[in-house]
């Protein structure tokens, strides 16, 4: 762990950046279900592992090669008033600049990635370049299992761990969920963290919705010398929202009729009842 | 040729193509990479499993499987989007898949490869990454391969039916969800190259392809109240197309006037401008489509609404053009 938040402050976050997940799909739908389940792990990297720098950006690089997962920067970012959620309402309107899968440059996205598997050998050359210039950043990388199918990916991490890139941490949203059903059946891609050992990787297999495991998992990417990081987050679509997570487990898009918008907000309203609670 | 009366809709117009297709020829392979419910390939995949492959979202592995599918005896029909089996693969699609077959290679019949780009164009909503409007293009540069662009379930259908018959490589852009239904079945007969005359008429000349088609018909029927004369002349064929045929539209009218779902950029309206300027002194040619720039992505009545493509604006440029 990096600052003096305590596990309860970051999972209360979590549970905002939920919240904010909802409001922006409710309005037209979205990838609502990755949002969610992204939560945590949006929480750790953005309000505790990235440092900040003196700009009110960050000195760390975030790549998201999973363009549809942008829900999950888009609500975090709400979270840190870097963006506005007037403006966050219009995610996917006709006219509107809010893409479901952003494009290269606008704030908080490194690189166009809504067509997927580009963000490992990008990033890799992102991590290259800093080091090349003396540069003590950090670049993580999320992308998904569904993307682990692409060779491109593979490439990357090749490259990342010829060149010993320690400054590289993949993070891996492993949700056993791609466009079609579970990646399982469609295309098996298990076992992920020792593929990544293979590779030249360190790596850990953990729960991308336990925030200590994730604040410790960060802490050991960042003490790992000589090669690059993979960390395989095991995570459900929806994970978080009990409600949702039964009513459409599969729900790779989430149309705006498809759930109950309402039971999923007070479920949250519940949780952070309760997080306050602890605090 | 056209249909007359109520349109009729057909919401999932590749559903029942692939599956009337594999009950009727056992040597086909549907493919897919992870997109199989986002191309309709859902009756093959669950009635007719074996004549089913899916690689996993790796649109590479998806053409260079394939061709060692064709290689093996089979028909393979790789389905995709149509931004990611032509950009993502492109190398794997003209060398693995339309490397063996026609003149300039080893075979002058090597094995059926087919592939399908489903939305393409603004057919997708998301922007940039997800709106191929090159693919036309790429495909058209590659020696020996078919490439054709089907306004509706009917041409889809016949285009599809004829490429597992043909040697090399084919490329079909592919038609999901609401399709409305435009040419009659019973009148209408798919040739390889043949261009098809919708509407025959005096003054301006409209040549279409694929979504373009449907566009043009939109704007045809406008013109037709506004009195402005023209004819359409619907392109499915982009390669290898009967040039005597474009040419002889083109020559038969003072200007023209091309539509299509691509950027005019290397699509069909380079095509027609290639076939008349080889003639030399022909009519002047004005492309509509896509710009050569990112188009804004949204739903299509708002992107072609951007873009001057809804049936109001295409109908009165057409009409500025004929003035
Ligand atoms: C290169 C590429 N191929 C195909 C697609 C279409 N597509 C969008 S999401 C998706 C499934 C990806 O699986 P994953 O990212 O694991 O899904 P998740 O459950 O994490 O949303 C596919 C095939 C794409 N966006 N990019």
């Amino acid at each position: 762990m990096r600052r003096n938040q305590s596990i309860t402050d970051l999972d209360i976050l979590a549970a905002k950046i939920r919240a904010n997940v909802l409001e922006i799909c409710r309005q037209r739908g979205g990838y609502a279900a990755q949002g969610v389940a992204l939560a945590d792990i949006a929480a750790a990297l953005y309000f505790d592992e990235m440092r900040p720098d003196d700009d009110g950006w960050f000195r760390d690089r975030f790549v998201l090669s999973n363009g549809h997962d942008a829900i999950m920067t888009y609500a975090a970012l709400a979270e840190s008033g870097h963006y506005k959620m007037d403006d966050l309402r219009t995610y996917n309107a006709d006219g509107g600049w809010v893409d479901q899968s952003p494009i290269e440059g606008q704030l908080g996205f490194e690189i166009t990635a809504g067509s997927l598997g580009q963000g490992p050998s990008q990033s890799a050359g992102l991590a290259w370049a800093l080091r090349q210039q003396g540069s003590d950043a950090r670049v993580y990388c999320l992308f998904s299992d569904g993307e682990l199918q692409e060779g491109n990916v593979w490439e990357g991490a090749m490259f990342a761990a010829h060149q010993k890139l320690d400054n590289l941490c993949y993070i891996i949203d492993n949700n056993d969920m791609q466009a079609s059903g579970h990646a399982a059946d469609v295309m098996a891609v298990e076992p992920v963290p020792k593929k990544f050992e293979a590779f030249g990787f360190k790596s850990r297999r953990i729960s991308g919705t336990d925030m200590g495991e994730l604040l410790d998992t960060f802490d050991e990417a960042r003490a790992t010398k000589g090669k690059p990081f993979a960390m395989i987050c095991d995570t459900r679509l929806w994970d978080g929202i009990d409600c949702l997570q039964k009513a459409l487990p599969m729900a790779h898009y989430t149309a705006k009729a498809a759930v109950d918008w309402d039971a999923g907000a007070a479920e949250i309203t519940a949780t952070l009842a309760a997080l306050d609670a602890k605090r | 040729m056209l249909l007359t009366g109520p349109r009729e809709i057909d919401p999932a117009p590749f559903d029942d193509i692939s599956f009337d297709l594999c009950s009727r020829r056992k040597d086909v392979v549907i493919m897919s990479a992870d997109l199989s419910k986002y191309c309709q390939v859902v009756r093959v995949k669950n009635e007719l499993p074996r004549q089913h492959l899916d690689v996993g979202m790796a649109e590479q592995n998806l053409l260079s499987v394939a061709a060692g599918v064709a290689k093996g005896g089979y028909i393979p029909i790789a389905t995709c989007f149509a931004c990611y089996i032509t950009r993502r693969a492109y190398d794997q699609m003209m060398i693995c898949m339309g490397s063996g077959s026609g003149p300039g290679t080893n075979q002058d019949s090597g094995p059926t490869n087919v592939a399908i780009g489903f939305t393409p164009g603004i057919a997708n909503p998301a922007r940039i990454h997800h709106q191929a409007a090159e693919d036309l293009g790429m495909v058209r540069a590659i020696p020996n391969a078919n490439v054709i662009d089907p306004m509706d379930p009917t041409d889809f259908r016949a285009a599809v039916n004829a490429a597992v018959d043909l040697p090399g490589l084919t490329y079909i852009r592919g038609h999901r969800g609401d399709t409305p239904r435009l040419l009659d079945p019973a009148k209408f007969t798919f040739e390889l190259g043949k261009t098809y005359r919708l509407k025959e008429g005096k003054g301006i000349g409209i040549i279409s392809t694929g979504h373009g088609t449907q566009w043009a018909l939109e704007a045809s029927a406008l013109l037709e109240e506004q009195g402005v004369g023209h004819s359409l002349l619907h392109v499915p064929t982009l390669k290898p197309v009967r040039e005597a045929e474009i040419a002889e539209f083109a020559f038969a009218h003072n200007q023209i006037v091309t539509i299509e779902n691509h950027q005019i950029v290397t699509g069909l309206g380079s095509l027609v401008t290639e076939i008349v300027s080889d003639v030399g002194g022909g009519p002047r040619i004005t492309r509509f489509g896509l710009p050569n720039r990112w188009a804004p992505g949204g739903t299509l009545p708002f992107i072609r609404t951007q873009l001057g493509l809804d049936a109001k604006t295409l109908a009165k440029r057409i009409a500025e053009v004929a003035a």
